[in-house]
């Protein structure tokens, strides 16, 4: 049996598992996006909603609502590609705005990247990095770093599953 | 299941899947509508013009912290009409468990047969053993006159190693324990998936 102290979460049955050095990386990519595009706002999300970073002007935007709804509107968007025999990886759907574009994209099988870029920002222009920063997301995401941290989530504690059953009693208001 | 570790977060996805009407997002407003306001999204939903669930509905809810860790249980529901099947099966997709809502009508235990074995197709198709996933049987509307008992419907869907709970979800009866339920559920199956990685 694997000594508690050095597990860690990639032992666990996840999609997605960031790690500090993950989250520097990835926030770089999205601070490089949001200068070079230049992009307004930038949600990073996992292929089931939660999301993981952002940059930019937020405002009121509700992002696990916004999480949600971008990863149904994606693999709706995949399944129609499927089912018409037009799948490839990193494909992209585009909505123009009257004022603002936004594009989402797959960022590797796990990552979606939503963008929103003014709409004076040339298509191809903004295209052309979005999906560059994609694979660059993949790359990161599907990466072990070299040290793994000694940080313990106490995923392996034992009474983990009925502490979490006593919070939902303590937000429960009958 | 998305684990940050720099946020100290852990992400589950439930869906609530079940036959058209059978109480899925009755079960979703009722979470909605009793779990403090500071521990909970908004609740969205994807309808059709008459009301019915288009798509998905979508409700986040953010725990204390335990132990430092930060748990967000992300819940969806499925359309139940048969005519949204596709979309059915692309909520599921990443599910870390699932509350089976069944009706407890009589005559709609064939309804929840027919929506069990869809729902056993889509998780095949995404390469999900039924067996392998935690799933939590809610025996809705059991205080109809001639309810079919949780015991029942577990025998007529065969589902013999699935936690029962019967519940009245207009009334708010039997969602919090449902939930509780999966939530537990989907934790223990990570934790042992975690042993048999580790041993």
């Amino acid at each position: 049996m694997m000594d508690l102290d050095t597990r860690n979460p990639s032992d666990f049955p996840v999609d997605v598992i960031l790690y500090p050095g993950h989250d520097k990386a990835i926030r770089q990519v999205l601070e490089e996006l949001a200068q070079k595009c230049p992009a307004q706002f930038l949600l990073l999300a996992g292929v089931s909603g939660q999301p993981i970073a952002y940059e930019g002007e937020k405002g009121e935007t509700n992002l696990s609502a916004l999480g949600a709804l971008l990863a149904g509107d994606l693999a709706a968007s995949q399944e129609i590609a499927r089912q018409t025999d037009q799948y490839q990886s990193y494909q992209m759907i585009l909505r123009e705005g009257r004022q603002s574009t936004i594009f989402l994209s797959e960022a590797g099988p796990f990552m979606i990247l939503f963008a929103r870029v003014d709409r004076e920002v040339p298509l191809g222009w903004a295209r052309m990095l979005i999906l560059e920063s994609c694979r660059r997301l993949a790359d990161i995401a599907s990466a072990r770093p070299d040290e793994l941290p000694s940080l313990d989530l106490g995923l392996h504690e034992d009474k983990l599953s009925s502490l979490i059953g006593d919070e939902l009693d303590s937000i429960w208001s009958g | 299941m998305q684990i940050n570790w720099q946020l100290r977060e852990l992400n589950l996805k439930i869906v609530y899947y079940g036959p058209a009407l059978s109480g899925k997002t009755t079960n979703l407003e009722q979470i909605h509508s009793r779990v403090d306001p500071l521990h909970r999204g908004e609740l969205i939903s994807l309808k059709t013009h008459e009301d019915r669930t288009l798509f998905f509905d979508f409700l986040e809810l953010e725990l204390g912290k335990i132990n430092g860790l930060t748990p967000k249980i992300h819940l969806y529901t499925v359309p139940g009409q048969s005519y949204y099947e596709a979309s059915r099966k692309l909520v599921l997709r990443g599910a870390d468990g699932v509350v089976f809502v069944a009706d407890s009508s009589p005559e709609f235990m064939h309804a929840n047969k027919v929506s069990w074995n869809d729902m056993n197709n889509h998780l095949a198709a995404h390469g999900i053993a039924l067996e392998k996933l935690p799933v939590v049987l809610q025996c809705n509307k059991q205080d109809l006159v001639y309810a079919v008992d949780p015991q029942t419907m577990k025998n007529l869907l065969n589902l013999y190693d699935v936690n029962a709970v019967p519940a009245v979800a207009i009334r708010g009866e039997g969602v919090l324990e449902t939930l509780k339920l999966i939530t537990r559920g989907v934790l223990a199956h990570m934790q042992q998936q975690q042993q048999k990685v580790a041993a």
